[in-house]
């Protein structure tokens, strides 16, 4: 076990932050999985509209690794599936039906899963189409389920703006995330890293390797804390889930069937009241936001505003994203704006590092704040990336396309959600986590 | 402010595509968003954006610059004043050095601002707010006395040699003030020499530079020569404070100062290299006090502390080798080329005959050099992890 802190990084201090309690919303009426969303993956449909669909039936394979489904997150019928240019599947909807039907499999006795032995957990995960929920890193992938990882890491906090309260969401399921780092841990001849707060509630769970990991935002992200435990290498391939997807794992051992409830929030500057609330996977944005919008022009996010996609009322949440944020979209133009050394709404590099305001949260909008100029380095990338990387020599290496020199500099060790602060920070308004997910597109094309 | 927004967006159109003006976008942008700052949105994750941007980051050094403007100002007159023998109120001074610096800065925005604009609409890129910053510095480190002409002719220089034929603001290797500077220094050493001063107000009248003073005398002491020095009064407070002829903006130290905690607070500047430039100028120089008894030499006896307070040195270490882009951009850079700068400074100002003062030098001359020293730092890094991979 290692306790790390984190000293670069920065809390952005972003109204709208969600209350303790976990709220129960309108009961969705439909609920949605975005192939087009799986990276490196090619999804071939196993369903058509019309269809009639369990919680659990598998829904489309990827035709590059023809074991790996994709569950159905709601029982009904398939009312559409929209496709987007060159027939790619943007959208596969279900109207829900009242009582919804469950696929039931095998379960298992809670103190028999740890001894079950890798292939039946394996094959349990890839037979209850639950697999994509396992992502890889380098290149924040679906994995190939043939390969051994060299270790699985789990991150126990969130620390990205206005994310779900792990200790909150969790605290009723740890059973089932109990049973889930059981199931888990076999999968890998290495260790299951579990990295969690100094004060969490899974502190006892058992049956992993337990680090603790202290200080701003991205202490949270699993990537920061790979990098600091058992950085990655040529060749090596760490498995990654998400906390509240471990103790869905844990759910289809526990009862056999696929569990899609999770906990969510609603929250930012243009939310009524922000909260944590009852949510499943792909659940409909309408039946989250209802009677939630503040009046004005607003950009709903399926994630966090660091790293979430821009959907609509009538969207819906994505796989892997367990909040939704709405901030202002605005129009408007500051008189004279730059002569102030920070502003009323949104301040952190300058002013901000030392004028600490009180505990105050701004009112951040969808603004740019500024033009694009070219790189002027003020290290406002480097204070607020916690990791031995040197991003400015690799921005360059990467706009260069020296495929070399970019693995040198480690590119198989960054992540965008990673350098995502620094493209908040960053006065030029460059976009560097586009160019980081550049690079690693073109590593990974090179293979 | 409602009417002008709309007035504003009336005129847009004449200056976007399709325009009367098209060619002229880049200074209507410039102008537009100077005025309101800009509406332009995020168009992918991350969705929110700090509020700084380079404007911003621009106007701070501004800001920490203007107390020498006022100074400098001040001490225009209060210098003419000494030399006629007279004496004047401050606001007289005040209004006395206004007229000397006033025009020498119009024509360093005229001159730039018509560089910037020109190679914008070539180039159709956004003008830059680099030239900002550089216009402001540029009167500062010119004498009272330069003539016009050569302001704008070292302005050209510095802005289009120094920055926009390797790309702008961003991608230039020389701090561009410096570079015209370093132009004018060379091109014109009659109006800008390092070795002596002129007063403004009063034809002719000229005198030797603190540092010229030791550098000129064989065998003697440094410091006491400078204490005995009549014309103008070198005693280390006095030259700490800054009531002694030299360019506008570098005489007063302790105003130079308080811009440096400004610029370190906000973030703006480096304070690697600053403190690195302080440590290489100290350690150097106690080395030559050590060597003065050996040597004929008078400067390799001037005491570390007066070689702080004296010449550009910590006005260039703080608003000169700070830019950004031309000095080292990795911290472990920052802190060598920080020093080097210092230790640059006291051989060209202790052993070279030809310059009486070397920090422009030094920093011109470590700026050629950032880029290997960065290649070297990030060398160490790829090594570093290369070796962990081959574990």
């Amino acid at each position: 076990m290692s306790r790390l802190k984190i000293k670069k990084g920065y809390n952005i201090r972003i109204a709208g932050l969600p209350a303790d309690e976990i709220k129960v919303g309108q009961v969705p009426s439909r609920i949605s999985i975005q192939p087009n969303a799986f990276k490196s993956t090619k999804p071939k449909l196993l369903v058509k509209e019309g269809d009639s669909v369990q919680i659990g039936s598998p829904l489309f394979f990827d035709k590059n690794n023809p074991k790996v489904n994709w569950a159905s997150p709601g029982g009904g019928v398939i009312k559409s599936i929209q496709f987007g240019p060159r027939r790619v599947i943007e959208n596969i909807i279900i109207e829900l039906d009242r009582d919804e039907k469950y696929i039931v499999g095998q379960s298992f006795q809670a103190d028999s899963i740890s001894t079950l032995g890798k292939e039946i957990v394996l094959d349990k995960i890839l037979d209850a189409s639950l697999f994509p929920m396992i992502r890889q890193r380098p290149f924040n992938k679906i994995p190939n389920p043939i390969q051994s990882p060299d270790a699985i890491f789990i991150s126990g906090l969130n620390t990205a703006p206005l994310s779900v309260d792990l200790n909150i969401a969790l605290s009723t399921r740890l059973e089932s995330f109990q049973a889930g780092i059981d199931a888990l841990s076999q999968l890998t001849t290495g260790k299951l890293h579990l990295t969690l707060p100094v004060e969490s509630v899974l502190s006892e769970i058992k049956n992993c390797v337990i680090n603790t990991i202290s200080g701003p935002h991205p202490a949270g992200n699993v990537g920061i804390q790979i990098h600091h435990t058992s950085p990655l290498k040529p060749g090596k391939i760490i498995w990654t889930i998400n906390a509240q997807h471990v103790a869905t794992i844990g759910d289809l051992f526990l009862t056999g069937s696929f569990n899609p409830q999770m906990v969510a929030t609603i929250a930012g500057p243009m939310v009524n009241d922000p909260t944590h609330i009852a949510s499943r996977i792909g659940c409909s944005i309408q039946s989250l936001l209802h009677k939630q919008l503040k009046n004005g022009f607003s950009r709903i996010i399926s994630g966090d505003v660091l790293t979430g996609t821009e959907s609509s009322i009538d969207g819906f949440m994505g796989f892997y994203d367990s909040s939704i944020t709405v901030i202002a979209e605005t129009d408007e133009r500051e008189f004279l704006g730059w002569l102030k050394p920070g502003s009323s709404k949104t301040r952190y590099t300058l002013t901000n590092a030392y004028f600490k305001n009180g505990n105050r949260n701004f009112s951040f909008s969808s603004g740019l704040n500024g033009g694009i100029r070219a790189l002027v380095p003020i290290d406002a990338w480097e204070n607020v990336l916690p990791m031995d990387i040197m991003p400015i020599a690799l921005f360059r290496s990467i706009i260069a396309k020296d495929l070399e020199e970019m693995e040198q500099l480690g590119i198989i060790e960054c992540d965008p959600e990673d350098f995502a602060l620094c493209s908040f920070a960053c006065p030029s308004k460059i976009e560097l986590s586009e160019v980081i997910q550049d690079g690693l597109d073109l590593i990974e094309a090179d293979g | 402010m409602k009417v002008l927004r709309n007035l504003m967006d009336k005129m847009a159109p004449v200056f976007e595509e399709g325009g009367k003006l098209e060619k002229l976008y880049p200074l209507w942008e410039a102008v537009d968003v100077g005025v309101y700052n800009t509406n332009k949105k995020t168009k992918q994750a991350p969705h929110i954006r700090d509020s700084v941007d380079i404007k911003r980051v621009m106007i701070l050094v501004v800001f920490a610059l203007l107390p020498l403007y006022i100074f400098g100002a001040i001490n225009i007159g209060v210098q003419g004043s000494i030399a006629q023998n007279m004496t004047r109120s401050w606001n007289e001074n005040l209004w006395i050095g206004l007229q000397q610096i006033l025009p020498i800065f119009v024509v360093t925005f005229l001159t730039g601002g018509f560089w910037e604009v020109l190679f914008a609409s070539i180039r159709k890129h956004d003008v830059n707010e680099g030239f900002f910053v550089t216009g402001f510095l540029i009167p500062l480190i010119v004498p009272a006395t330069i003539p016009l002409w050569q302001v704008a002719v070292a302005t050209t220089f510095g802005v289009v040699i120094g920055k926009e034929i390797f790309g702008g603001t961003g991608y230039n290797i020389f701090n561009p003030a410096l570079t015209a500077r370093a132009f004018i220094f060379f091109a014109y050493p009659g109006a800008i020499s390092g070795d002596k001063v002129w007063v403004s107000g009063v034809d002719g009248y000229s005198g030797a530079t603190g540092l010229s003073i030791p550098a000129a005398i064989e065998g003697g002491n440094a410091k006491q020569l400078l204490d005995s020095f009549t014309q103008f009064d070198f005693s280390w407070w006095n030259m700490f404070i800054g009531w002694i002829p030299g360019s506008i903006g570098e005489t007063s130290k302790i105003l130079i100062l308080l811009g440096a905690g400004f610029l370190i607070l906000t973030k703006v500047a480096s304070w690697r290299i600053m403190v690195g430039g302080v440590i290489g100028l100290f350690s150097t120089a106690w080395l030559t006090n050590g060597l003065a008894k050996y040597s004929t030499n008078t400067m390799l006896s001037l005491p570390a502390e007066y070689h702080l307070v004296m010449g550009g040195f910590l006005f260039g270490i703080v608003f000169m080798a700070t830019d950004p882009v031309s000095a080292s951009q990795t911290n472990k850079g920052r802190w060598i080329y920080g020093i080097l700068i210092g230790v640059m400074t006291i051989i060209i100002r202790s052993i070279n005959p030809a310059y009486p003062e070397g920090t422009m030098l030094a920093i011109l001359f470590m700026n050629a050099f950032s880029p290997l020293i960065d290649y070297f730092i990030i060398k160490g890094n790829i090594n570093k992890r290369m070796a962990r991979y081959a574990k």
